[in-house]
């Protein structure tokens, strides 16, 4: 039945002839291999963990006589290219701007970018190739991608700051949140609608949340929220890809909430709080920090998000009239004069200056190695890096418990105020002890 | 009955040989490769020393790129198979590749915290795991066997969705948006995890430990697809691709084969899917998106369709090219520095990817393997220029 052609003899003869030469050939190779093997770059590149320097400073992976590098994996291509975008920038200005003071510990700073598109294989090949390069990085985009990585960096231990909020973040002395986590932010943000926009005991309020670490964060903070203070939460979940909110603004008007929380992104936001206004569900509505960008003032929900959206922040706005922002404010609009100011810039600008404030102390304890970073990190109890003041001493804890409280305000910088300075709640007190 | 299967032979023959003359030249390329073996035996055993040696020499992130590129290899073999051989679209295969990576997970995992896991020992939960997606595609082969072509590839659309929302959601089993961490394998006491052991003054980690279980297990799946491309099953699925009445006319059973081809597909997936998730050390939903469906396809029309070599060429060109040029964006031309309002390095790999592969399509319609294949017969045939 078989339609193959029987193999010649011939060929099958010479076929082995020549396996049995090549094979004796790959023999003597492997043997002359397994010699030179030891003269592979990979055999010599011994641990230069613990060499010092002149000033006796030691000093390891990523930090060389003259320079000291820092990775950003970003995403500058995909999904979050807005956002990646701000960060990075923020971060060059940082690094800039050291740079220009005398740079660190007598060594200039530099930022290594790889831009990973938010595409999961870039992104771990990127922390792969720049892990025997970098000190640490200042900033990793994505959480599931840190998430990921999180196993082989207890290896490595090069410091993480993730731009992520999220609580399962928690908990590695090399992975370090800046900032509340979108649960007690969440927490925060409850407790500013209960004292302030009349919320009280045995209401309903809705939750707009995203399927995924960050809205099932966010909701675990309302349900907490919802136990203590005796509030009946909606729950209504969504896909990141669901922009339009009529369904869920139908649902929530007819289980007649007196307040929408949306812990979702901002096109979301956008959608909800223009439907809400027009079919008549006048109530608050309060979403996290990654549900505002200032670009949404421009569209036509605009001055329904002006009257009655609110959004709960980890920091100061971008144009608040405190020091810090208003300095940063003004630098950045100067070094990049075609882009916007949003959160994004604060939120780099906040992780790059922790960063390197972490290595001042680093320097001043003569121990410049990823391990010695780390630990600098987590002496630092209450810095200030111009945009509220952060405890690192606890890996477990999230390094801040405030939120701050902004009102979209089109004629504010940064497209937003502060209505409700830094504060925590007592609720998110309980919440993080126990 | 026997005059039956004569008659059938002799309409098989003639078939073969009034098969038009672009298939047959198609198919001499398919073979093509060949006659590689035969004068340059030494290229191949160099090829393979060469591999071999790599993870003394090579980076982790060379080798971490050649893993996943080994993962993408056995899995667009299997898509090969299905769509090169049999004709069959297949948007699903992310779903099964998706079916392995969280099986192996589940199933080796231990049952802790808020995770679920049978803390099967490594190397039977991997097994399991390609059983399991092939239980998967067998649960889907009654469809499988009836749609053809692109029917069949709207159809395997509704298995991502529905396999994204079950990885959302079953959290206990797949860790939801963040994940879950994959416990290493573990073959006979030894453990290919990330502690390091000293061979030759080289350290081995996880990435050099696992390269050598990738090149076995691509060796044996593509062995194995060969086997197959090249025995009665081959032919009868070529046969399907062809003139599927005719070959049911001569007695293949297409509905059966069509379904069978989907299984075996799904189960080199489910493969790929395991290593792929060995390498991460981490399975997450967004590993598994329309967007690798897409990709898979793409290795398989980039390599060649419908060869095993084709397919292991594009899934090479495919999962590597857009690392490298993430890696290299700092020294590419045309490239502005991040904020100065130029292209930035991500876009520009963007767009050099995109050149690559329509200049591919466009130059090479057999597929990169093509290239492989012409040089061999310029050289076997002395044309060299």
């Amino acid at each position: 039945m078989s339609v193959l052609p029987p193999r010649t003899k011939a060929t099958t003869k010479t076929t082995t002839k020549a396996t049995t030469k090549a094979t004796a050939t790959a023999l003597a190779a492997l043997l002359a291999l397994a010699g030179a093997a030891g003269c592979s770059s990979k055999a010599s590149d011994a641990k230069d963990e613990g060499k010092d320097d002149a000033q006796g400073v030691r000093t390891g992976v990523g930090v060389t006589e003259k320079e000291i590098t820092l990775g950003a994996l970003t995403d500058m291509s995909g999904v979050y290219a807005t956002l990646g975008k701000s960060v990075t920038q923020a971060q060059q200005l940082y690094v800039k701007q050291t740079n220009e003071a005398g740079g660190i510990c007598g060594r200039q700073l530099k930022l290594t970018v790889r831009d990973h598109g938010y595409d999961p294989q870039k992104a771990v090949s990127a922390y792969t190739e720049l892990e025997p390069k970098v000190l640490g990085y200042a900033q990793f985009i994505g959480s599931p991608f840190v998430a990921a990585v999180k196993k082989r960096n207890e290896d490595s231990k090069a410091l993480i700051v993730p731009q992520a909020w999220s609580a399962a973040l928690l908990g590695s002395e090399y992975i370090r949140v800046i900032g509340s986590t979108y649960d007690i932010e969440t927490i925060n943000a409850i407790d500013f609608l209960m004292k302030e926009k009349g919320v009280k005991k045995g209401d309903k309020i809705g939750h707009v949340y995203f399927e995924g670490d960050y809205g099932e964060n966010a909701l675990e903070g309302s349900r907490h929220m919802a136990k203590e203070s005796g509030l009946s939460i909606v729950e209504q979940k969504i896909k990141p890809t669901d922009s339009d909110m009529s369904a869920q603004v139908a649902a929530l008007k007819q289980a007649k909430v007196k307040a929408i929380v949306l812990s979702a992104g901002p096109a979301q936001a956008a959608s909800l709080v223009g439907v809400a206004a027009a079919s008549g569900l006048k109530v608050p509505i309060i979403g996290n920090n990654s549900a505002f960008a200032p670009q949404l003032l421009g569209t036509q929900a605009g001055p329904a998000l002006e009257k009655m959206y609110f959004v709960a922040s980890p920091s100061l706005p971008i144009g608040d009239a405190a020091d810090g922002p208003s300095k940063l404010a003004a630098d950045y609009a100067k070094a990049y004069p075609k882009d916007g100011l949003d959160n994004g810039v604060v939120a780099g600008w906040t992780a790059a200056s922790t960063f390197g404030e972490a290595l001042k102390t680093a320097c001043k304890d003569k121990d410049l190695t990823r391990e010695g970073v780390a630990k600098a990190l987590r002496t630092m109890s209450a810095y200030d890096s111009g945009f509220g003041v952060q405890n690192y001493s606890e890996p477990k804890a999230p390094s801040s418990l405030e939120s701050v409280i902004l009102q979209p305000d089109k004629s504010a910088k940064g497209g937003a105020t502060a209505v409700r300075e830094a504060a925590t709640s007592e609720a998110a007190q309980s919440f993080a002890s126990d | 009955m026997s005059d039956i299967t004569d008659q059938n032979q002799n309409q098989k023959q003639k078939q073969k040989q009034n098969v038009p003359p672009l298939r047959a030249a198609a198919k001499t390329a398919t073979r093509v490769p060949r006659p590689l073996t035969r004068p340059g035996g030494y290229g191949w055993v160099a090829g393979a020393l060469l591999l071999l040696a790599l993870p003394f020499y090579l980076d982790t992130f060379w080798l971490q790129a050649g893993l996943f590129a080994m993962a993408a290899a056995i899995g667009a073999i299997g898509l090969n198979l299905l769509t090169g051989s049999t004709g069959q679209l297949s948007m699903g295969h992310a779903f099964f590749l998706a079916v392995g990576a969280y099986g192996y997970t589940a199933l080796a995992g231990d049952s802790e915290g808020r995770y679920t896991g049978l803390g099967l020992p490594t190397w039977l939960a991997a097994l399991l795991a390609v059983v399991l997606t092939g239980l998967a595609g067998g649960l889907f082969s009654p469809i499988a066997g009836r749609l053809r072509g692109a029917y069949l590839g709207i159809a395997t659309l509704a298995l991502i969705v529905i396999g994204l929302h079950v990885i959302d959601n079953a959290t206990d089993l797949t860790g939801g948006a963040l994940g879950r961490e994959v416990p290493a394998l573990n073959l006979f006491g030894f453990g290919f995890d990330r502690s390091e052991l000293l061979v030759a003054g080289v350290p081995f980690g996880s990435a050099e430990k696992l390269w050598y279980v990738g090149l076995a297990l691509l060796l044996g799946c593509a062995l194995f697809a060969r086997g197959v491309l090249r025995g009665r099953p081959g032919r009868a699925m070529n046969a399907i691709r062809d003139h599927r009445i005719a070959a049911g006319v001569m007695g293949v059973p297409v509905a059966r084969y069509r379904a069978a081809v989907f299984v075996l597909s799904s189960m080199y997936a489910g493969l790929a899917g395991v290593l792929l998730a060995l390498v991460f050390q981490n399975v997450t939903p967004s590993q598994f998106g329309m967007v690798v469906s897409l990709q898979y396809l793409a290795m398989i029309v980039i390599g060649g369709l419908g060869s095993v070599g084709g397919a292991v060429v594009g899934a090479v060109f495919v999962s590597m090219l857009p690392q490298v040029l993430t890696r290299y964006s700092d020294a590419l031309p045309l490239v502005a520095t991040p904020g100065t309002g130029g292209v930035s390095p991500g876009e520009a790999s963007a767009y050099l990817y995109g050149a690559a592969v329509v200049a591919v399509v466009l130059f090479l319609p057999g597929g990169l393997i093509r290239l492989v294949a012409r040089r061999t017969t310029m050289s076997t045939s002395g044309e060299k220029r």
